[in-house]
């Protein structure tokens, strides 16, 4: 599968950075003969035999595959992918908006517009249900952790 | 005679007003989360540690345990009324349960699948009550080389087990522990791959971790469904919600059968209720003078593939309690909730905390009986979640995650972590990456490390020291032959037949 000579390359690319890193480590004078670097350096060795084993994997399987008839979930891939793709993109660009909001909306009022935004794509046209869910939700959960648990959630724009 | 006793003090605390009410709740959310297909119990635990924080360590406890075996019994509702398994081990029910269902005896289903269930849990509790100081006691013998070699034995056996690929296992195991290397280094003070952030000093949360790879993940898969639109229609419930002597007779032996099965298969690290409910049903169905009733509403598919993956539950909870190693991605966190509490699992707590380990141990008989009865008379009620829109149910989630994880420490950076790891456990399960192996390995790398360290000091560097005794030196062999097994077996198939 193409997804995992991607894995054994981003796999190598990792060890490569992990290794730059450990490097960095500063080893202590005294006190500690093994030392911090020990268990991330058998960690490089540990992904490389990941990566070389995942490698032997791919081979075995492209080899299998050539023998046999392509199916029918292989020919979906591509365009379930791409769609998976622009899916994610849009989930991951959605909550950063709202972790940015987060402290200046304040708790209650950023997550209360993250799930309306939310429940208006996935539950659609159930207006009515998914105001009430997301305001009731975001405010209650916002008094019953800062006046029961007292728990420090940021208030933001409003005055309580 | 102080085990007895230590067994019924542990009633005591149990049995405690507040205990009570923590076991209900711990169940009740259970069968909640396992009626509602997609949220497992791992990622249900993890959204409830950081709501246990003020709590009493043995309430906050007997509650997740109480939601980890819950998820078993709800599991089997959503198998046999929607054909889709509320939680993974749940799968084979769905088989003959909906074909159950489909042919009006899905009250009969989900009354034998709570009976077994029922029956199952409690005598998996029964063989957890009877083997734990056995094994406490033998675990006590052993010294950091044995702890780090017991540890090597749980990743690499999670690691072959855990999803198709044997690879990918070792590599989300490796990740695991790398991300565990991050923080101050607590032997040397050394700072480690922090990148000059401040709230990496103290590592990376393992609730961040658990909550964005579980919870966060489940839902983007969730939601993503919604967005290509494939689900079973529900079935109603049909039948008495009861079974007949003739049903009853054909189920007696496939329940036994099943609870004994997993309750070993349980003990097993990486093995889970999926592989013992997978054995159940194979086992049943060569035993059965009918097998070709099976996939067709045999009730024996039912009751034993559901009494095995409850009294895994309680065999799972064997090694976790006793030798401290988690055997699988839900005990892992399990582990995580102990330790967020303060409270290490392994021999020394059957010693040190005799009154919080009954007191589990014994909440769990408590909980089985609640169990028995909110998914008989009371399943009816819950049924009933299985018709809240997935669009309004998926975004709560990713809410109470964004709650959970921010009222701990009040951390923006925790919060963008939870996110990278909710896309980090998204992209996982596209490219099969299993999560289990990397949550199992997180928990356990700081005690792996320490051993690790601390064998190879006391004998000077020696690294023969990991094999110096026979302890260590079996489960070096088991390591190895667990991590070899699985490139090996494909390989002896392929070159048979050539040989023939």
């Amino acid at each position: 599968m193409k997804s995992d000579r991607l894995i054994v390359l981003a796999t190598v690319l990792l060890a490569a950075i992990y290794w730059f890193a450990t490097e960095q480590i500063k080893e202590p004078l005294i006190g500690d003969p093994i030392g911090p670097k020990a268990i991330p350096r058998l960690l490089i060795i540990g992904l490389l035999i990941a990566a070389a084993l995942l490698w032997l994997e791919t081979m075995a399987g492209a080899m299998a595959s050539n023998k046999a008839v392509p199916s029918e979930t292989s020919k979906q891939e591509g365009p379930a992918g791409a769609k998976g793709y622009i899916f994610i993109a849009a989930m991951i660009l959605s909550t950063l908006g709202y972790f940015s909001v987060f402290n200046w909306l304040g708790y209650a009022l950023a997550t209360a517009l993250y799930l309306y935004a939310l429940m208006a794509i996935f539950n659609p046209g159930k207006t009515r249900a998914n105001v009430l869910t997301a305001i009731g939700f975001s405010f209650g959960s916002y008094l019953a952790f800062t006046r029961l648990f007292g728990a420090q959630m940021p208030a933001g724009l409003l005055p309580f | 005679m102080e085990t007895f006793n230590h067994i019924i003090n542990g009633f005591g605390v149990a049995l405690m007003p507040i205990n009570l009410w923590y076991t209900f709740v711990g169940v009740l959310i259970g069968t909640i989360v396992g009626i509602l297909p997609g949220i497992g119990p791992s990622a249900s635990i993890a959204l409830l540690i950081p709501v246990t924080y003020g709590m009493d360590p043995a309430s906050g406890l007997i509650m997740m345990a109480g939601v980890y075996y819950g998820t078993k019994y709800g599991g089997s509702t959503t198998a046999i009324l929607i054909r889709t398994p509320g939680e993974a081990a749940s799968v084979m029910t769905s088989i003959d349960g909906y074909e159950m269902a489909r042919n009006g005896r899905a009250g009969a289903a989900l009354a034998i699948s709570a009976i077994g269930s029922f029956i199952a849990g409690t005598l998996g509790v029964v063989a957890l009550t009877l083997f734990a100081v056995p094994l406490a006691s033998t675990a006590l013998k052993f010294g950091p080389a044995e702890y780090f070699t017991l540890m090597l034995f749980a990743l690499t056996a999670v690691a072959s087990l855990s999803g198709k690929s044997p690879a990918k296992g070792l590599l989300s195991t490796i990740l695991g522990l790398m991300i565990a290397t991050i923080g101050i280094d607590l032997q040397s003070g050394q700072q480690r791959f922090t990148a000059g952030i401040a709230e990496f000093q103290d590592g990376i949360g393992f609730i961040v971790v658990v909550v964005g790879m579980f919870a966060l993940a489940e839902v983007f898969r969730g939601l993503e469904k919604i967005h290509t639109g494939t689900s079973d229609p529900a079935m109603r419930i049909t039948g008495k919600l009861w079974i007949t002597k003739e049903e009853w007779r054909r189920s007696k032996g496939p329940i036994w059968r099943g609870s004994i099965l997993g309750f070993l298969i349980g003990i097993l690290p990486g093995a889970g209720g999926t592989i013992a409910s997978l054995l159940s049903y194979s086992t049943e169905k060569r035993l059965s003078q009918n097998p070709e009733e099976f996939g067709k509403g045999a009730i024996e598919g039912v009751a034993g593939p559901e009494a095995a993956n409850n009294s895994d539950t309680a065999g799972a909870m064997v090694p976790l309690l006793t030798l401290g190693v988690p055997g699988g991605g839900a005990t892992a966190v399990m582990m995580g909730a102990f330790i967020m509490h303060g409270i290490q699992p392994g021999p020394l707590l059957f010693q040190n905390r005799p009154d919080l380990v009954w007191g589990l141990i014994d909440s769990m008989y408590i909980g089985n009986v609640m169990l028995l009865i909110l998914n008989l008379p009371l399943i009816g009620l819950f049924v009933r979640l299985l018709y809240i829109p997935s669009g309004i149910l998926y975004p709560l989630i990713i809410a109470i995650s964004v709650l959970g994880t921010f009222a701990v420490n009040g951390s923006m950076v925790e919060l963008y972590l939870v996110l990278f790891f909710g896309v980090l456990g998204y992209i996982f399960d596209k490219v099969e990456i299993p999560i289990p192996p990397l949550v199992l390995s997180l928990v356990l790398a700081g005690i792996l490390e320490q051993s690790f360290r601390q064998a190879l000091t006391l004998s000077d560097g020696n690294p023969a020291v990991f094999v110096s005794s026979g302890i260590s030196a079996t489960l070096v062999f088991l390591s190895a032959v667990s991590l070899a097994l699985p490139f090996l077996i494909p390989r002896l198939k392929l070159v048979k037949p050539e040989q023939d």
